[in-house]
């Protein structure tokens, strides 16, 4: 064996059994997700004439295509049961692999773990190799039982077997980024924002491609995957791509490991101040959140700039006469473009809120790696630290969405009737969903608030959320089930006018989560 | 409760499923002194104290600290102390220097008023490096400056210099001693004897969460054995039977003995009668009391 993979089997068998619970309830989430919306939409449209019906209409609704991506082809079964899918279940495979190779890597680095595997008989990559190794065989593994569980509920098998190498090859991609992004910094927290900045890059990328210059998507690892056309006319050749991505990147991952010491990034760290500013909880929390919240924030306002930006030539895509004869009976393409609008604010409401969930897991991370500790041995009340936890979670919605708004403005008005008139309906309609925000941000600060570790269920919370609102209707579930998720129940400007009582209602229950949060986190053990 | 106590702790008790990290512990620390609070790993050292800044709710007995409630009044106290935690994390990100002052001012001082240049030199500490930077010994010199640099009556240090060198330990051994004449108190949980032996006026010994010994060192010593040593001029005649001598052993005119207090009185009679020519009488060290109570079984 090479002798700088020396030990990689032995360390590969160390991350499975740490992973051991974590890699079964991903993987089995993302393929009975699949096969149980599948298995929903085969009951649900039994014949050709009611998938045409279902199908027809989404290739047109560029609101759609640019969330989900187009159907490979509007008369396939396995097309329209997949559709919702492919990318949105794509990101969560990308995501997995990213997390554990993050985990198995520069998390050990960081920890001081590696150090103490590293002076064993390991060679110079053993981890990195079985990381990646491990979350290779995840991508596999996910892809190849989604495939069969496709199938298994009356899918063509090549359709499946492309939809779930599509799967793999999102997440292969993610493997490979996450190992490049982390050569480059010591801090395991900015790799996985480099990386989510590079998936979320590629998610727009995908989406301006697909609803303006085709070519475009094809610079983005999620075009590569509605490419491949599966459940279409599938080109298998396609499936090359994320595989050469990954080998590059994993290649200059080593390249940049041979150049840089164990738990250092090539990027050296700078001598910090001698002196601080710093003089409040508040402050520290507000300067602890920067990097991050820049980079979200400058993120949004350039999505909502590209999103404004298209948004105009949206009723273009509408290309069947049928359907701009009735665009034009209903409204003309004014509507759609408020529909495009209303659906892209509407989701960037649940990408906002992992904004505020990570706000909190953070302070559960501080809590829990010692850090807490000093602050409350300090003059600093409980009330205030959970005050400024909650301002992060809270208002740095709030100013996320306004970016959106601003930059979506930005490009919109420049092409219609002026910034002005822009501002004047895109910002209230960027606001109108926060209350859902705040809710779901509230039970993640209460979770926190019962106890540190719970912080982390309010990923749960809100993939369930998510998942109620893409498939719940389709996988009959009662209507109050599907009722939980609150992103449902508020108005989607500018598609939909504005509605008082449900914002009113969410940001009562927000208010009660919170104080109910804050009375549990004034009552219970810290550390 | 008495007006000179810094620190009461009476018949505390906490438990953290089944484990009962603190059973029917009690402490007084008086206010001035340094006290030395003395137990292994897991003795329940470090609950003791997270109880005391009121990050735990103990679920049965009575703290008080300043003459307050350190769960209720946690905000008020801590103005009037400083804690080092036994393992200090720092921010990756923040410098050394930033959460220096960051600390100073969340516990209410001035950085710019304090003596934190001079305990950044004597500590011959890098404040402007980044946090994850730091080494495990300059990580707790980071969280010794921030306390020793504010101006309040106690400080609560647990297992401070376990990853300082030994110079460093003497400069905080020093700043410790300097702190603590000026009528400052200081709780110092350890489990380096030599370190409480030199800076402690009283130490309380824990076990399973139970004080089992407390008190002045030289109380602490009364009741121990002394070392007994002697070159003796003549044959040891009738020294075996002194009562409360222990381990008696004669080797080529060497006595070694240990002897009970009351006992040391009886054995210089007899010595003075076979004579000697080199007599050391030691008093037990720390070291010796403290594997003294551990070997005994716990009464409970």
């Amino acid at each position: 064996m090479n002798q700088s993979l020396v030990g990689a089997p032995r360390l590969l068998r160390l991350a499975l059994r740490r992973d051991r619970v974590l890699l079964p309830v991903w993987v089995a989430a993302l393929v009975l997700g699949s096969v149980s919306s599948v298995q929903a939409t085969v009951d649900l449209y039994p014949d050709a004439a009611s998938r045409a019906e279902a199908a027809a209409g989404i290739n047109d609704n560029p609101a759609v295509v640019a969330i989900y991506g187009p159907l490979a082809d509007v008369n396939s079964l396995g097309s329209l049961a997949t559709f919702k899918l492919l990318l949105l279940g794509g990101v969560f495979v990308a995501m997995l692999c990213s997390v554990l190779v993050r985990r198995h890597t520069r998390l050990e680095e960081e920890s001081g773990r590696a150090e103490l595997i590293a002076s064993t008989v390991v060679g110079r990559h053993a981890l990195l190799a079985a990381a990646v190794t491990e979350a290779v065989l995840a991508a596999v593994l996910t892809g190849l039982l989604t495939a069969l569980g496709n199938t298994a509920a009356g899918l063509d098998a090549p359709g499946s077997l492309a939809f779930g190498l599509a799967w793999t090859g999102l997440g292969l991609v993610g493997a490979g980024v996450t190992a490049l992004c982390c050569q480059l910094t010591a801090s395991t927290r900015t790799a996985g924002g480099l990386v989510a900045l590079v998936l979320g890059a590629g998610y727009v990328l995908r989406a301006v491609g697909d609803l303006s210059a085709g070519w475009i998507s094809w610079l983005s690892p999620f075009g590569w995957a509605t490419q491949l056309r599966a459940y279409g006319d599938e080109r298998w050749w396609v499936l090359a791509l994320p595989v050469l991505l990954a080998a590059a990147t994993l290649a200059g991952a080593v390249a940049l490991a041979d150049r840089r010491d164990v738990g250092a990034g090539l990027v050296p760290d700078r001598p910090g101040p001698a002196r601080g500013r710093l003089g409040s909880v508040t402050g520290l929390t507000l300067r602890l959140h920067r990097g991050s919240a820049l980079a979200w924030g400058l993120g949004i306002l350039v999505l909502g700039a590209v999103m404004g930006g298209i948004a105009p030539g949206v009723a273009d895509i509408a290309g069947s006469a049928e359907v701009q004869d009735m665009l034009r009976r209903t409204g003309g393409g004014g509507a759609l473009v408020d529909a495009f609008l209303a659906t892209e604010i509407s989701f960037l409401a649940v990408a906002v809120t992992a904004f505020a969930v990570a706000a909190v897991g953070r302070a559960s991370a501080e809590e829990t790696e010692g850090r807490t500790e000093s602050v409350l041995a300090t003059a600093t009340s409980r009330s205030a630290l959970l005050g400024a936890v909650g301002l992060v979670a809270l208002a740095g919605p709030v100013v996320l969405m306004l970016g959106f708004g601003l930059g979506a403005s930005l490009t919109y008005g420049a092409q219609q009737d002026g910034v002005g008139v822009a501002l004047g309906v895109l910002l209230p309609a960027a606001l109108a969903p926060l209350p859902a925000v705040w809710l779901v941000s509230g039970v993640a600060l209460l979770l926190f608030g019962v106890r540190a570790r719970w912080a982390t269920l309010g990923w749960a919370v809100l993939a369930g959320c998510l998942l109620l609102g893409q498939v719940g209707e389709l996988l009959g579930l009662p209507a109050w089930v599907v009722g939980l998720s609150p992103y449902g129940h508020l108005p989607r400007l500018p598609a939909e006018s504005f509605a008082i009582r449900p914002e009113l209602a969410l940001t009562a229950i927000a208010v009660a989560l919170l104080a109910l949060a804050a009375w549990r986190y004034r009552e219970r053990d810290v550390g | 409760m008495q007006r000179d106590l810094a620190i009461e702790v009476h018949d505390a008790v906490k438990t953290f499923g089944r484990i009962r990290a603190l059973d029917g512990l009690d402490l007084a620390v008086r206010t001035g002194e340094v006290h030395g609070f003395l137990g292994p790993n897991g003795a329940g050292k470090s609950t003791t104290l997270r109880a005391l800044l009121g990050l735990l709710r103990i679920d049965a007995g009575t703290l008080r600290l300043l003459g307050g409630d350190p769960w209720r009044d946690a905000t008020r106290l801590h103005r009037q102390l400083a804690y080092v935690p036994g393992d200090v994390s720092l921010w990756p990100n923040l410098s050394g220097g930033e959460v220096i002052d960051l600390l100073i001012r969340l516990r209410g001082g001035d950085p710019a008023a304090s003596r934190r240049d001079e305990l950044l030199a004597r500590f011959e500490l890098d404040p402007t490096k980044k946090g994850r930077a730091y080494s495990k010994g300059n990580r707790q010199k980071v969280a010794l400056v921030a306390a020793l640099a504010s101006d309040v009556p106690l400080l609560l240090l647990d297992e401070p210099t376990s990853g300082l060198d030994p110079l460093m330990e003497q400069v905080f051994a020093q700043l410790v001693r300097e702190w603590a004449s000026g009528g400052r108190t200081v709780l110092l949980s350890s489990h380096i004897l030599s370190e409480v032996e030199a800076l402690c006026d009283r130490v309380t010994i824990i076990r399973a969460g139970r004080a089992v010994e407390t008190g002045s060192l030289a109380d602490m010593r009364h009741l121990r054995r002394t070392r007994v040593r002697a070159e003796l001029l003549g044959p040891m005649d009738g020294i075996a039977s002194v009562p409360g001598l222990h381990d008696v052993a004669v080797d080529d005119g060497v006595l070694t003995c240990t002897a009970d207090p009351e006992a040391i009185n009886d054995l210089l009679g007899k010595l003075a009668g076979i004579g000697v020519h080199g007599l050391t009488c030691s008093p037990p060290s720390l070291e010796e009391l403290f594997l003294d109570v551990y070997r005994t079984p716990a009464t409970q």
